[in-house]
């Protein structure tokens, strides 16, 4: 089970998600007012809302597509400087500041070129397995 | 064996530290940048603070379009905040259509060390439009123009928008000014605030 999380994580931009999960939650906390008042004060509130929200999807579905990794990751860097004009800015600095890791650790976040070669095998085993092939 | 299917089915992925170095470079740098804009007072940051206690002061508090009426606010349930108010807690909300303030502090309480802002002097004050505020207590030396006091607080009509329930006692005015403005804040600000000369700063104290 543990292993089988850790094969999941590493498959993923799964720090960069989390930072950018941690942002959306913190920024979201510091503009959480009663919902007739966020409606009431019109587009800055709503706009205040909708930041953190769209950051936290970013961080979600970062895990669960991480193949769209590029868009999601700049989507949340933008959402994040965003953050510092509509909700307290950037959640008084500290969900800025983190949205900003999550962003850049998923934009960096790459996976392994396709044609590793297996470290655990011998090099001949390779060869020695497409000879074998060959000869059926 | 299994193992390598495990590759198959999920590729391992790996980050690319001088590109994320690059990222947060370029991040670092547009963040700076937006701090500084805003300290200069080009961009205007919108706040809207809830729940948490924060206290606002100001030199002087100009203001057009002012109301004023209490309100019962209501804490959520088994809020450790309750004490023996049972949950409840009177507030005056107080609704200022434009507002400038000199020498703004703001100071959030975060257990232990306060968030401390900083902004506006008196030749560039700080700017706040629709500014609402549910305080349990305001100081200051208050002056008002057109003053109607006792006026019922749903037909309030100087700050659109902003109106207390029925048979609430309110007050509105044309213009008020407010000397040595000292605000116990509580539940909801909502307002877009132009910051020149922003300070930030965790400081022990507060304002």
């Amino acid at each position: 089970m543990r292993r089988s999380f850790r094969g999941w994580r590493r498959s993923r931009p799964f720090w960069g998600g989390l930072f950018i999960v941690v942002a959306a939650v913190e920024i979201f906390l510091t503009v959480k007012a009663p919902l007739p008042v966020v409606v009431h004060v019109g587009m800055q509130g709503l706009a205040g809302f909708l930041v953190p929200i769209i950051m936290l999807l970013c961080g979600v579905l970062l895990w669960f597509t991480p193949a769209n990794r590029t868009f999601y990751s700049i989507l949340a860097l933008l959402m994040a400087f965003a953050s510092w004009v509509t909700s307290n800015l950037g959640g008084f600095l500290i969900g800025l500041l983190l949205g900003m890791i999550g962003g850049s650790l998923a934009f960096s976040w790459q996976p392994a070129p396709p044609r590793k070669p297996a470290p655990a095998l011998p090099p001949d085993a390779d060869t020695a397995e497409l000879t074998e092939r060959a000869e059926r | 064996m299994t193992q390598a299917e495990d590759q198959e089915e999920q590729p391992q992925g790996r980050t690319r530290w001088r590109r994320f170095a690059l990222t947060m470079g370029i991040s670092t740098m547009v963040t700076a940048g937006l701090v500084v804009l805003t300290a200069q007072g080009v961009i205007a940051a919108s706040f809207s603070v809830s729940g948490l206690p924060f206290v606002v002061t100001a030199d002087e508090l100009q203001g057009t379009g002012f109301e004023q009426y209490a309100v019962l606010d209501q804490m959520e349930p088994g809020s450790p905040n309750e004490g023996d108010t049972g949950g409840q807690l009177i507030l005056i909300v107080s609704a200022i259509d434009n507002a400038k303030l000199s020498n703004l502090c703001q100071s959030i309480s975060l257990g232990g060390t306060n968030l401390r802002l900083t902004a506006g002097n008196a030749d560039h004050p700080v700017t706040a439009t629709k500014l609402i505020v549910d305080s349990d207590l305001i100081t200051g030396d208050a002056s008002f123009t057109s003053i109607d006091i006792g006026q019922d607080a749903s037909t309030l009509t100087r700050v659109p928008g902003a109106t207390g329930g029925i048979g609430i006692f309110g007050q509105q005015a044309e213009t008020v000014n407010i000397k040595h403005l000292r605000q116990n804040n509580y539940a909801t600000t909502a307002a877009t605030f132009n910051l020149p000369g922003l300070h930030m700063s965790f400081s022990a104290e507060g304002c």
